[in-house]
């Protein structure tokens, strides 16, 4: 809208020099975007990369799978390390890793799955002190490992012995890279079978550690993928075109979730409630004003100062952020207040004031995370204990994207601190010297505060929530 | 009238809408017989109070127009009075320099009357869903159209209040208390009556004029209580200098023993709980907690001290300043990182600015929620309260019963400023963008920020300044009596006021 806004770094000016610049050169400009926090918060970030990853897929030559997978890892990689905290980077990364595998099986058919399962499990048996490389990420547990614990078929295994072990059929979960105690059952199981079958070599996997059935298979993968390719050549199978139409739709869903969302207004709220609220959050915003328009209710409004709280008051007072977005005419929405719609702003200290009034809070969200957990704005965890502490049932609105396989074992690495000015204004020189201001910027709910989850895809518990996360993630591709 | 007035200070805020329309016109009238009574005989004294409102008559030469709600009909008599009463009671568009915040320079329109009338009125209908029983008349500012009896002391003190200079409930008593003193001083019994019967019928207007300023806080009612009480009981023959003489000596009593002695001890208990190598966490400023803990840092406990504080007021940075320059070790939280906060902190403390009978906690407005947090940390919440701020009163909710505080404080300067960039995007239907059209080129001052929130029809800024804190989340509540669970409060009350 204003001129300077162009001029202004951020989503904007970064989806504009996409078209022009090459992927290597957009790489670095996001990296640097994301490193000085021009672009923050979920959903600019899902957007910014979801472009970006489309421009490195769209510029990527040649039909290799393995190779494509690679190049978007490594760009994943460098884009989570400059801004690990922004989590939806990881999360489209993966669903575009996730596609990439799914397009390459889909048209493989079976066969895939075989051969990067057979892949990665035959080099078991040759090299035996091949461990895996030990993740520190704190991703890296997670509850779909437990899949891989399932036993397995004795032919399974005969089949690993014979070369061509490309037909067999394999739970395609057991792909685990590391090892846990879960897993380490695993090859115990397997051998056991195995001693049926595999008289000479199986004995030698007994006697193997545990990492033995979870190898990297990065080196097995690529072999197994270059055959695969070969394979993708003979069959001419359009591997960019798919991939390139299944990212279109990974940008639709960030287009769209919002309004499914918004979509399940009605069944959450009914006429004159009390909603409590925090945030400028626009997913939050579109819910409450779709609901608005046959419902009558009443919304309470924390400010959370001082982080963002402009935003909140613009939101409030003109119904949209001014930051940011500029594509501002084709998603118009009404503001509340002008839908008739009484808003109550209150500071972040009168929630539990208030609360006893309260029907429903409503909590927008940063990141959800697989155990159901969240991280969303500082204070949420205020709002979130008082309305537990009421019996207020707490509902998080969050598209799909924001849902991180990510489990929080670490807190403070999710957290992030924001700059100590806005809570005390440098002029206090004095202040600020002899005293420690802190600003932490997000919160991390735990899973029992919240009542429901609702995503584009419906309402959950948080319990059930670990299981979208497998419907989304590959486990291949949880440590990018 | 004593009997009223007496009322009128154990009546609790809250009720004050309810009272409000009778109170109009009734201690209005009985005002006006007391300012009869008076007025031939105690000139003197009140001289001052006099002139103030003489000067105030000066200014509005317009003469008592239409004031909103003044006793209209009077005998002749009186008319001479009242005119000087009533006048400057139109002085309502001249800010008195005293009123320093910048929030409340912008209501001060051309038309005072219509506006202060228009906000009564709309004020309780907009905020009604809350806190409507509790709207009752915007705060005052101002010392016009007070009561020329009211003491020039206790003048100033309202604007004290009002101005949040003098704040906290304990500061606030014995502000008041230092203030009556010097009323009693000055006082010489008009012919005719007692002291005791008279000087109770001046306090009326005081604590009235004290209560329009900022409503008064629990230990001011209990002190007020107690003063009329002591008043009430001295003895009519005893010398009008003897019983000034005892009473100030009471008064200076009641300060030493219920706050000074009982700070002392509270202190003293309280340091025993602070440990090496704990860390207190406190939210705003409570001047008991900040005693405790320099004394607890002078009798070279190594500690450290996390201040959790909250917009509008952040009286913790005063705290934290404070507790700073003393050498400790302070950190600063605003309360939507109070769930980080409370992660470090070993024990909590807090002020009080009442504790209910049911053994809640009354207090500023945020309380609740650090001591939620810290309950839900299995971290022990001590309360360090004086029995004077003890209440018989009970509440289960911090709606029932509260301080509703003027929502434009809610956005500081700073914050109206950086929304100003918004006027273009306000939305179609809002008055401002339809009016205001044509002096686009005008600059827009950061208060056009409240206009708007103001002229938005379903936009309210809401605030409130007390929340009250369940009894299960308090572990203990330390008093001059000792330590104790928030359930003997009660006792510990009845305790205190029948001694």
């Amino acid at each position: 809208m204003a001129p300077g806004a162009a001029l202004a770094p951020g989503l904007t000016s970064f989806l504009r020099s996409l078209k022009t610049n090459p992927s290597e050169h957009s790489v670095d400009h996001l990296i640097a975007l994301l490193k000085r926090r021009q672009i923050r918060n979920s959903r600019p970030c899902a957007v910014a990369t979801t472009a970006l990853i489309e421009k490195v897929v769209g510029e990527f030559k040649g039909h290799d799978a393995m190779k494509l997978l690679d190049r978007v890892r490594s760009v994943g990689r460098r884009l989570t390390a400059a801004q690990p905290r922004e989590v939806v980077v990881g999360n489209i990364v993966r669903r575009v890793l996730g596609l990439i595998r799914e397009v390459v099986e889909d048209n493989v058919g079976g066969d895939l799955i075989g051969t990067s399962e057979t892949g990665r499990s035959t080099p078991t048996q040759h090299d035996h002190g091949f461990r895996p490389p030990l993740n520190s990420s704190i991703s890296s547990f997670s509850p779909l490992r437990h899949a891989a614990v399932e036993p397995m078929d004795a032919s399974l295994y005969a089949s690993d012995m014979s070369d061509s072990g490309e037909l067999s059929r394999r739970p395609p979960l057991l792909s685990s890279h590391t090892s846990y105690a879960p897993t380490s059952s695993a090859p115990l199981v397997n051998s056991l079978f195995g001693l049926f079958s595999q008289p000479v070599d199986s004995s030698t996997n007994v006697s193997t550690p545990t990492g033995q059935a979870s190898p990297d298979g990065k080196g097995a993968h690529s072999l197994n993928l270059d055959r695969l390719t070969e394979l993708n050549r003979s069959q001419h199978f359009d591997l960019k075109g798919e991939v390139m139409n299944g990212i279109q739709e990974l940008q639709e869903e960030l287009e769209q979730s919002d309004k499914q969302i918004a979509d399940l207004a009605h069944e959450h709220i009914h006429a004159n409630e009390i909603i409590l609220t925090h945030t400028a959050s626009t997913t939050v915003q579109k819910f409450l004003t779709k609901a608005a328009k046959n419902r009558k209710f009443t919304v309470v409004h924390a400010e959370t100062y001082p982080h963002d709280n402009t935003a909140t008051h613009e939101v409030l007072l003109t119904g949209r952020k001014q930051g940011g977005k500029a594509q501002d005419e084709d998603d118009k929405w009404k503001c509340l207040t002008e839908l008739g719609i009484p808003v109550y702003v209150i500071p972040d200290s009168h929630v539990f004031a208030i609360m006893s009034r309260v029907n429903k809070v409503i909590l927008a969200t940063h990141t959800v995370l697989a155990n159901g957990g969240l991280v969303a704005a500082a204070g949420a965890h205020l709002i979130a204990q008082a309305a537990k502490s009421h019996q207020t049932p707490v509902v998080v609105l969050s598209g799909v994207y924001k849902l991180s396989p990510v489990y929080p074992f670490d807190l403070d690495e999710l957290i992030e601190y924001g700059d100590a000015g806005a809570v005390v204004p440098y002029e206090d020189g004095e202040f600020v010297d002899k005293v420690d201001v802190e600003h932490p910027l997000y919160d991390y709910v735990p899973a029992d505060l919240v009542d429901l989850y609702i995503t584009n895809l419906g309402g959950h518990a948080p319990s059930f929530l670990y299981r979208i996360v497998a419907d989304h993630y590959r486990t291949e591709d949880v440590v990018l | 009238m004593s009997e009223t007035a007496a009322k009128e200070a154990v009546q609790p805020p809250t009720e004050s809408k309810d009272a409000k329309p009778a109170e109009g016109e009734a201690p209005k009238s009985a005002e006006g017989e007391t300012a009869k009574k008076i007025s031939p005989a105690e000139l003197k004294k009140q001289k001052a109070a006099e002139k103030q409102a003489r000067r105030a008559q000066q200014k509005t030469t317009s003469g008592p127009a239409a004031t909103p709600q003044g006793p209209q009909s009077k005998e002749g008599a009186k008319q001479q009075q009242k005119g000087s009463k009533q006048a400057p009671k139109d002085d309502k568009s001249r800010p008195i320099p005293t009123r320093t915040k910048p929030s409340q320079t912008n209501i001060a329109p051309p038309p005072p009357q219509q506006q202060s009338k228009r906000e009564a009125k709309q004020d309780p209908k907009q905020l009604g869903l809350f806190f409507g029983h509790l709207y009752s008349q915007p705060r005052k500012h101002s010392m016009v159209g007070t009561s020329k009896d009211v003491h020039p002391a206790v003048l100033a003190l309202g604007l004290q209040y009002s101005s949040y200079t003098i704040c906290g409930s304990t500061a606030r008593m014995v502000a008041m208390l230092l203030a009556f003193k010097a009323l009693i001083e000055s006082y010489h019994t008009p012919k005719g009556t007692s002291l005791s019967r008279h000087l109770i019928q001046l306090l009326g207007p005081q604590i009235e004029y004290l209560r329009d300023c900022r409503p008064y806080s629990i230990s001011m009612g209990n002190a007020i209580r107690w003063l009329k009480d002591i008043i009430v009981k001295t003895d009519p023959s005893t010398p009008e200098y003897e019983a000034k003489r005892d009473l100030l000596e009471e008064i200076d009593m009641f300060i030493r023993e219920r706050v000074t002695a009982a700070d002392k001890l509270i202190r003293d208990v309280a340091v025993t709980k602070i440990l090496p190598g704990d860390v207190i966490l406190t939210y705003a400023s409570s001047s008991i907690v900040e005693q405790t803990l320099l004394q607890a840092h002078a009798s070279g406990i190594p500690f450290s001290v996390i201040v959790v504080d909250s917009k509008p007021l952040f009286e913790g940075k005063t705290l934290a300043r404070k507790l700073a320059n003393a050498g400790l070790k302070v950190r600063y939280f605003l309360i939507t990182g109070a769930s980080h906060a409370i992660k470090d902190a070993s024990k909590v403390f807090l002020g009080a600015h009442a504790m209910m009978s049911n053994g809640r906690l009354y207090s500023r407005v945020g309380t609740a929620l650090v001591s939620m947090l810290a309950n839900a940390q299995s971290l022990p919440v001590i309360v360090l309260c004086e029995s004077v701020k003890f209440t018989e009163k009970v509440a289960l909710d911090s709606i029932v019963g509260n301080e509703v505080a003027p929502p434009e404080e809610l956005l500081s300067e700073s914050e109206r400023y950086a929304l100003l960039h918004l006027k273009p995007h306000l939305p179609k239907s809002h008055p401002v963008t339809t009016e205001e059209t044509p002096a686009e080129g005008a600059k827009s001052a950061p208060s056009d920020v409240l206009k708007w929130i103001e002229a938005s029809k379903n936009l309210h800024h809401l605030q409130v300044l007390y929340d009250v804190t369940p009894a299960e989340y308090i572990d203990m509540v330390i008093t001059e009596y000792g330590s104790l669970p928030p359930s003997s409060v009660p006792v510990v009350h009845r305790l205190s006021t029948n001694i």
